[in-house]
Parts: C-alpha cells; sequence; structure tokens
C-alpha cells in the first residue's frame, strides 16, 4: 500500500493518501504533505503535543493539517511521526515528532477544502484526498 | 456539466451562460474570454466554479471571469463578484488564502545599456537583500506592537518611521492603508506566523524581475506614467505571506461554522460566505484590511531593501520611485451604478485586478486624465504589460485580469520539462535567473502559463484596460 501520492492539480498541490484506519491515513497525509515542503532537515529532534476539536471527520483532517502547517512554518521543523493519545471523529490530542529544519523549499498557503474526501474505500481501507494552495 | 453550447457569444470577447443553465443560479455568469481560449478552458473545472459564484447571496448584475481564469478555492481564479450592501455577502475564498498578493513596478532613470554590465551584480545583490522567507529569513522579529501598528495603519506607519517616501504612499491603491482593518481581529497564529516575514517574498510564483521597457502602445500614457523605451524597471510580485495565509484560514472556519446561522447554503464550501453586516463579516472584513495593508508594508520594506541593494552595486544614490502598486486578491467597497443608481457594493477579486477609469478620485492627480495604472505580470521569462483603466471597464466594476493564468498542473511542468532546462533557455533568451532551487522553476516554466500576449490582448479588445507599455525581463529573482 503506497502511503501517499501527488496527483494533478492545475495551481497547486492534490495529495491522496492511504491508510488501514483512520489514524493512519491522517499520518500518511500529514508524511505526504511534509515531503512536499522540501525541507533541508537538521539533526535536532523536536516533540510538539497538539490539541484539534473540530465538526467532523473531514473538517478535523483539515483542521489537523492546518495546525501542522503553522507549526511547520513558526517552530522551523518537519514531523515523521504521530502518536495519536486521542482520536475520535471530533477530536485528536496527539504528539507529533520531527526534526528542526534550517529552509524549506515550498511554502503552503493553507489546507483547503476543496473536493475534500476522508473515506473507506474497497477492504476497509482509507483513504483521503486534499488539496493544499502553495 | 458545462459544454461550449451552454456559452452565448455576446461579442468576440464577451461569453455568457444564463441563469436558467442551472436552478441556483442568482444571476448569469460571464467570462471575457477569445473563442480559442474559450474551448481551452473546459480543461479544469473553473467554469463550474463561476456558475457556483453565480449563486451567492446578494450578488450583482453577473458572475464574472477574466481571460487568464482557471480553478482555485470556491472562485475560479480570475474571478470578479460584487454583492450589495448592507445584506449582500462577503467571501473569504473571493480574495483567497494570500490576501492582498498584489504587484508593484518601479521606474529607473537608466536605460538597457547602462545598466546591463551591472545585471548580475544587482540581481545578486537584491537576491541577498530580499530573502524568499523560506530559510533563514530577516533577523529582526517585529514585536507585536509593531506588526499591530503595521496592520493598522500600512505603509504610512513605515514612512512615518523613515522608511520611504511621500510618493510611496500616494501611488500605491489605496494609499497603502484601508482604513477599516482593525488588529484585534487578526488572531495570535497570524502574527505569529507573519511575524518575522515582513520584507520577505515567499515561494511558488512570487518574484522579483528587473525588466525593461520593449515596447511604447500609448505615448500620451507612457509619459504621464514616466515609461520611455529601453527604460530599466523593477517588479515585484508577493503578498501577505503567512499572516495573510493564516487569516484566511481563521476566517474561512468561522464563515463556514456561521454560515447556516443566516439560513445559506452553497454547492462549495470554500464558498463560504456571511451578509457583509453580520458581526462575521465584519471581522472578516477588518481582518482582511489588515492583512491587505500587512502585504502592502511588505511590498514597501521589499522596495527599501531594493533601494540599498543598487545603491550597495552602483555605488550612489538610485532613483527607483514607485509607478504604483495593485493588489490582486482583495475585497473592497465601492460605489458603482447599477440600474442607473449609484450602489455600495462588495466588490471581490480573486487573481483580477482594479482598473479605475480616467478622471476617478481614487487615482493619483497625475494619473488622473489618463485612467487608472495597471500592472500584469506574465509567467517567468515571457512578458509584462502596463494598462490603463478605461471608461468601458464599467461592466466588470472597473476589473481586469491578473496574468497569464495557469494552463498546466505543477506535477505536469514537472514531467514535460526540468527546471534546469527551463533556466537554459532563459539564459540562451538572455535572462538571468537567480534562484534557490532549480526545482521550483520547472513549476513555473513559461509552457505551464497562458499566452500573456492572448490574455492581455482580451481585456484590451474587451475595453476592460488599454494597452500602454510591454515590458520583456532581463533577470528573474526567486529568493535565496
Amino acid at each position: 500500500m503506497k502511503k501517499f501520492e501527488i496527483l494533478e492539480h492545475t495551481a497547486d498541490l492534490k495529495i491522496r493518501a492511504l491508510g488501514r484506519n483512520r489514524q493512519e491515513v491522517f499520518e500518511n497525509m500529514m508524511l505526504g504533505m511534509q515531503k512536499a515542503l522540501h525541507p533541508r532537515v537538521k539533526k535536532q529532534e523536536t516533540s510538539t503535543k497538539i490539541r484539534i476539536e473540530s465538526e467532523d471527520l473531514g473538517s478535523l483532517l483539515v483542521d489537523f493539517l492546518s495546525e501542522i502547517n503553522y507549526l511547520n512554518e513558526v517552530n522551523k521543523e518537519i514531523y515523521k511521526e504521530t502518536r495519536f493519545y486521542k482520536f475520535d471523529d471530533n477530536k485528536i490530542e496527539a504528539e507529533l515528532l520531527g526534526n528542526k529544519v534550517s529552509r524549506f523549499g515550498e511554502q503552503i498557503k493553507g489546507v483547503t477544502f476543496h473536493n475534500l474526501k476522508v473515506h473507506q474505500i474497497e477492504d476497509g481501507l482509507w483513504e483521503a484526498i486534499v488539496l493544499f494552495d502553495v | 456539466m458545462l459544454l461550449k453550447k451552454d456559452f452565448r457569444k455576446i461579442n468576440d470577447w464577451l461569453w455568457e451562460v444564463s441563469k436558467g443553465f442551472r436552478y441556483d443560479m442568482r444571476v448569469p455568469a460571464r467570462v471575457y474570454i477569445s473563442e480559442n481560449m474559450l474551448e481551452q478552458a473546459f480543461e479544469d473545472r473553473a467554469f463550474e466554479q463561476l456558475i457556483n459564484v453565480s449563486c451567492l447571496p446578494g450578488i450583482v448584475n453577473y458572475a464574472m471571469a477574466m481571460p487568464d481564469i482557471h480553478s482555485g478555492y470556491g472562485f475560479p481564479i480570475g474571478g470578479v463578484a460584487a454583492t450589495k450592501l448592507p445584506e449582500g455577502v462577503i467571501s473569504p475564498g473571493g480574495i483567497g488564502y494570500d490576501q492582498n498578493c498584489g504587484i508593484r513596478l518601479l521606474k529607473t532613470e537608466y536605460r538597457k545599456q547602462e545598466i546591463m554590465p551591472f545585471i548580475d551584480k544587482l540581481a545578486t545583490e537584491m537576491q541577498r537583500q530580499i530573502p524568499s522567507g523560506l530559510g533563514k529569513g530577516h533577523k529582526t522579529k517585529l514585536s507585536i506592537e509593531q506588526i499591530d501598528k503595521v496592520l493598522e495603519n500600512g505603509i504610512p506607519y513605515l514612512v512615518g518611521q523613515g522608511h520611504g517616501t511621500k510618493q510611496d504612499i500616494e501611488n500605491c491603491e489605496a494609499n497603502g492603508r484601508m482604513e477599516q482593518a482593525d488588529a484585534t481581529t487578526v488572531s495570535e497564529k497570524a502574527k505569529n506566523r507573519g511575524g518575522n516575514q515582513i520584507g520577505t517574498l515567499g515561494s511558488g510564483n512570487h518574484f522579483l524581475e528587473i525588466q525593461k521597457v520593449e515596447e511604447i502602445f500609448d505615448i500620451e500614457a507612457a509619459d504621464a506614467f514616466g515609461l520611455f523605451k529601453e527604460q530599466i524597471v523593477v517588479m515585484i510580485h508577493t503578498g501577505s505571506r503567512g499572516l495573510g495565509h493564516q487569516n484566511c484560514s481563521d476566517y474561512l472556519r468561522t464563515v463556514m461554522q456561521a454560515m447556516p446561522k443566516y439560513g445559506i447554503s452553497l454547492p462549495d464550501k470554500e464558498l463560504a460566505c456571511v451578509p457583509f453586516s453580520s458581526s462575521e463579516g465584519q471581522r472578516f472584513f477588518k481582518a482582511m484590511s489588515a492583512a491587505a495593508n500587512f502585504a502592502w508594508a511588505n511590498r514597501h520594506m521589499i522596495t527599501c531593501y531594493t533601494r540599498r541593494a543598487w545603491e550597495n552595486v552602483l555605488d550612489k544614490k538610485v532613483k527607483l520611485d514607485l509607478l504604483y502598486d495593485v493588489a490582486h486578491n482583495i475585497a473592497k467597497i465601492e460605489e458603482h451604478i447599477v440600474n442607473g443608481e449609484k450602489v455600495k457594493l462588495c466588490v471581490h477579486r480573486k487573481g483580477a485586478t482594479r482598473a479605475f477609469p480616467p478622471g476617478h478620485l481614487e487615482i493619483p492627480a497625475k494619473y488622473r486624465a489618463i485612467g487608472q495604472p495597471v500592472l500584469i505580470p506574465g509567467s517567468m521569462g515571457t512578458a509584462s504589460y502596463v494598462l490603463a483603466g478605461t471608461e468601458q471597464g464599467g461592466p466588470s466594476f472597473f476589473s481586469t485580469c491578473h496574468g497569464a493564468g495557469r494552463r498546466m498542473s505543477r506535477t505536469q511542468a514537472r514531467k514535460t520539462i526540468s527546471g534546469k532546462e527551463v533556466a537554459e533557455r532563459l539564459k540562451r533568451k538572455g535572462i538571468l535567473v537567480k534562484c534557490y532551487s532549480v526545482r521550483g522553476i520547472s513549476e513555473e516554466a513559461p509552457l505551464a502559463y497562458k499566452d500573456i500576449d492572448n490574455v492581455v490582448e482580451v481585456v484590451h479588445q474587451a475595453g476592460l484596460a488599454k494597452r500602454v507599455a510591454k515590458l520583456v525581463p532581463l533577470a528573474v529573482i526567486k529568493g535565496e
């Protein structure tokens, strides 16, 4: 199972992620997004706690990725793993593990709701498709 | 599914989809475009987005698109929609994530042959003085107090602090400051993101260019604007950086959550909107105005750093005067004639530029008889244009295009051409490219964009703006 792939979109960045459950698809989408930032990663490791609450699963994914985008820029760090302590359709409590970054090759302006998909497909696999404004 | 047969030709440059096409349309949809370009534009879903825009409560006359139309969020890029105040809506998607992304042009007194010996040094020094903000950025981070002053007072605040001149205020759209701005409506997150980003370029399609005036189409207008053939000019394209992006994200969520209580439902989440007069609508407009001021401040500081760079290289005081600065992602409160009456509208321009006609009081006095200067950048290494607003622009609420418009995805561009090849082709044309990585260059290759000459031809023929001058790049600078 491919964790994520970058799809076609005229102006921006469209990523499709797969996972065996919701947590995994969220984490794999995060990994795709982090890769798309083309970071120059430093050795220094980091750990950041986050807490997200949203009205539904789709909004939860957008808010989760938006928070990560914010932390990427403000803390200058990139994440390689998410440890979820709480996860349901409306709430996430997690720890993001990653590294400091000396620079990014790309910046994401926003995580959009455009044609957003978070759902189960065949074989119980979860799929998410998100469009990012770059 | 929208097809060409659903478009009625009004004239060679204007096409319309009637209100009857879909049950939820409140007004017809219109596209300023040539027949050729219309056929190509079906490839992405931009026209469907335009139909969705025509569903906005309070929308007046038409949902409109410019010839650089392509797919965006909620609104298509190149979209223009005006809603009637006070009950008409305001929609964050009608402005975009990069609030007040815009363009400015600086004029020098030099001709090409005088500057060519220094072009590499100038481009290098400009890249050094104006970081992209993706790496080291500026060493100074603005305090929250300073950010608040910039948010509320824009360019005039910075000039008051000793950066730049009075002319930098006068020759900027809105004099570099929207008065309704309120720093308390901008989140702490947005201020954190923007804090050390003033005077930085950003990534994607943002750029600095050293250009020369290649052709003059209208001598009277060029004289009034201070442009002459072979003149060296500098173009700056950037927006409100992380502050504006976060501001848009914040308010999209606020507006999305508030929308149901006003009984509004729309086909696209990114089209989320609230009545302008609602508390959320008011807060959003004040916050957007603040981010707009931040973007003007950003382009102003980049101007100051450009002046410093040129003085460092040429070792003397250099005149780099601001011709004009236009926003192309913004909402403005403007008065227009609708059905013979003067009406107050909230005009959304998303990837579209204001083009006020001759005589309009908001135009600086020295340009007023000619019309508002309009700046349209082409894709990297092609041409850019200076135009002027005309009296015939009324039907589009005096709006015109903003650039060439993409026609190919970033992934497709990367597959089609390498960044190295793009840089080589530009080099063969005599254009210097200064960039951090060639990867970003391939995504910005000219072949990924529509032809700027075609886009400007439509705008000129449709009477939305008239051509004044064509500019060509000598050096493209994309940040360190």
